[in-house]
């Protein structure tokens, strides 16, 4: 279970809905206490996938670094990356599962016509064969 | 010594050390060093076959290991080893993926695949099936549940209507306790409950002159769902000039149609119709009134035409308006031809562009606003309880018809339905102080113009009818 307070999820949202058509991607900072993860901070990063963006996003390995070192500086946990699928469903895609690695929540928004719409959250397994669904809560407006 | 950073995933390996001093010649070594130490963090780096897992990539203080000599890479002693997840992802279109079956797909439409006619080829090919519904109420709802169940890989709702209580008596898509939320929302959880595999498009919004080729472009069939003409031509108009089949339904009371215009050379509504109804003829449900399953008849005809269009099986309703009253239960068919005349599909189009539909169809703002616009003719609900209390001497001509009159009536109303009002305008006295009511107000407005017309005196028109009434003054009387 992932639950996001309200600014980190402001965050994400205005971050999914500016970078409409493009998908957006970021990191989740907060605390895992027995799998009850409470977001607190999401920091916005670039997504640095070579090509067409609309329906693709690479995380920088030093962003992700900087996530987690900021995190650390912090007493957070890296918890969490989110990304947005334009004008489709927060679902995981093959491409997504494929990339993805086990240690976090991937949060996906859903952005229909540059406005946010619905958003899903999922653990991928180790070996990146499947993920399950995660419960998530976050400010409904 | 090398100094190992442990991001904070793992921590939960390592006794909650953000980072683990190690020994070891190169990066092989420190992270087996690392395994030794905690070996349940084994698994998450490594692979069955002992290699470093896909998403793990290891920094040795600022270099990425895969741009120097990897998991070979010498180390002197002093570094720092990050370990680093790659991540990326995306939606990827659906038309870029492998549009294979699914073994989950497989069991589930095993009684489609079974049919010669559909087969793996049908079934995959309504997998990549993009189909657009113009309204989730009445016909929408068995055409959602039907297309979502058959497996329509993509299919877009656009709707800008919440559920009301009023709906359930036909849009089954909807439930009691989705009363208040936005049908597009509803809609879809039904249908995703269905089938999880689709992927729905959600629209909030009406469809107009301006999104509707923005809107529709990106599907292949358009089903129209909608129940007011102005939509009905812009639907016509918009998949004529896209080239996509719009598969028609219409219902009124105990009475269906539906045909599939616009294919291949079909006629379009246009041919059929080239001319609005004036605006009021022809009355919506909400004013006609309509028997529950009747939508839900239509709806699956024309849920079957567009996965008959899909597959490319049978015959298309292209040509051929069909006609059904559940009364007599009577199918009738009426042959239907392009007009080469049609301003739109015909030989020589005027219309080649979209326009504005409300105005086509005779609905301007002002039309709906009162044509009198005095305010001493019409007395909302609150008034016309004062008038009421304070014992004026009036007449409340209650203008619905008799059935309505049996579900709720405001007391003291006098009955005579609209129709029956020319005739029987000599019951009437010309100087007598009338208030004409009906359920929302636009009856009444037309009895009082009649009334104006033939020479009464003191005639209004009582804004907001009986569901005003209930609404504020009397909550007992119940809304219909």
């Amino acid at each position: 279970m992932i639950e996001i307070e309200a600014k980190p999820w402001q965050t994400m949202v205005l971050h999914a809905e500016r970078l409409y058509p493009n998908e957006c991607c970021g990191a989740m900072l907060g605390h895992n206490k027995g799998g009850h993860k409470v977001v607190t901070e999401s920091v916005p990063l670039e997504n640095s996938f070579a090509g067409k963006q609309n329906d693709r996003y690479e995380l920088k390995p030093e962003d992700l670094l900087a996530a987690d070192k900021a995190a650390r500086a912090r007493g957070l946990d890296l918890i969490g990356i989110f990304h947005s699928h334009p004008d489709c469903d927060a679902y995981f895609s093959e491409t997504d599962l494929k990339n993805s690695c086990p240690w976090y929540s991937f949060v996906v928004l859903s952005i229909q016509n540059g406005k946010f719409d619905h958003a899903n959250s999922f653990l991928p397994d180790l070996d990146q064969t499947a993920a399950e669904p995660e419960e998530m809560k976050w400010p409904r407006s | 010594m090398a100094k190992i950073l442990i991001p904070t995933a793992l921590r939960q390996f390592t006794e909650q050390s953000d980072s683990v001093e190690v020994t070891g010649a190169t990066v092989a070594e420190a992270l087996g060093a690392l395994t030794l130490r905690f070996p349940e963090i084994k698994k998450n780096l490594f692979n069955d076959q002992g290699k470093l897992r896909s998403f793990v990539n290891v920094y040795v203080n600022d270099e990425d290991i895969r741009y120097l000599d990897k998991t070979d890479t010498k180390l002197s002693g002093g570094e720092t080893l990050s370990i680093v997840p790659s991540i990326a992802g995306g939606a990827t279109a659906l038309e870029e993926q492998a549009p294979a079956l699914t073994n989950d797909e497989i069991a589930r439409f095993s009684r489609h695949l079974i049919l010669p006619e559909v087969g793996m080829q049908g079934q995959t090919k309504l997998k990549n099936a993009k189909v657009a519904m113009i309204g989730a109420g009445g016909l929408g709802a068995p055409l959602g549940l039907y297309l979502a169940a058959a497996g329509v890989g993509r299919i877009g709702l656009v709707d800008f209507d919440v559920v009301d209580v009023s709906n359930l008596q036909r849009q089954v898509i909807h439930g009691t306790s989705d009363i208040g939320r936005k049908k597009l929302d509803s809609a879809a959880d039904r249908m995703k409950e269905i089938n999880p595999n689709i992927r729905i498009d959600k629209f909030d919004t009406g469809l107009s002159s301006e999104n509707a080729f923005e809107i529709l472009r990106d599907y292949d069939i358009v089903v129209d769902g909608t129940d007011n003409f102005p939509t009905r031509y812009l639907v016509n108009d918009a998949c004529v000039l896209l080239k996509k089949p719009n598969v028609y339904g219409s219902i009124f009371r105990f009475e269906g149609q539906a045909t599939v215009f616009a294919y291949e050379d079909g006629p379009c509504y246009r041919c059929l119709y080239p001319e609005p109804p004036p605006p009021g003829l022809v009355p919506s449900c909400a004013e006609g009134g309509v028997l529950g399953i009747l939508p839900g008849i239509i709806g699956v005809i024309q849920a079957t035409e567009t996965v008959k269009l899909i597959l490319g099986i049978g015959e298309p309703l292209k040509g051929r308006l069909l006609l059904y009253d559940a009364l007599g239960m009577k199918f009738r068919e009426l042959k239907l031809r392009r007009d080469k005349d049609c301003p739109v599909c015909g030989d020589h189009p005027t219309v080649t562009k979209l326009i504005d539909y409300q105005q086509f169809c005779g609905i301007t703002p002002m039309s709906t606003q009162p044509t009198t616009t005095s305010d001493s003719a019409v007395i909302d609900a609150l008034e016309l309880k004062q008038k009421i209390d304070r014992g004026d001497k009036f007449v409340l001509l209650d203008v619905r018809e008799v059935h309505e009159y049996q579900i709720a009536k405001i007391p003291g109303s006098v009955l005579i339905p609209l129709g029956d009002l020319p005739k029987r305008l000599n019951e009437l006295d010309k100087n007598a102080d009338i208030v004409c009511q009906c359920k929302s107000g636009g009856r009444s407005q037309k009895a009082m113009d009649l009334l104006k017309q033939n020479g009464f005196q003191h005639v209004r028109n009582m804004t907001g009818g009986i569901t005003a009434w209930s609404d504020k003054v009397d909550p007992s009387v119940p809304k219909y």
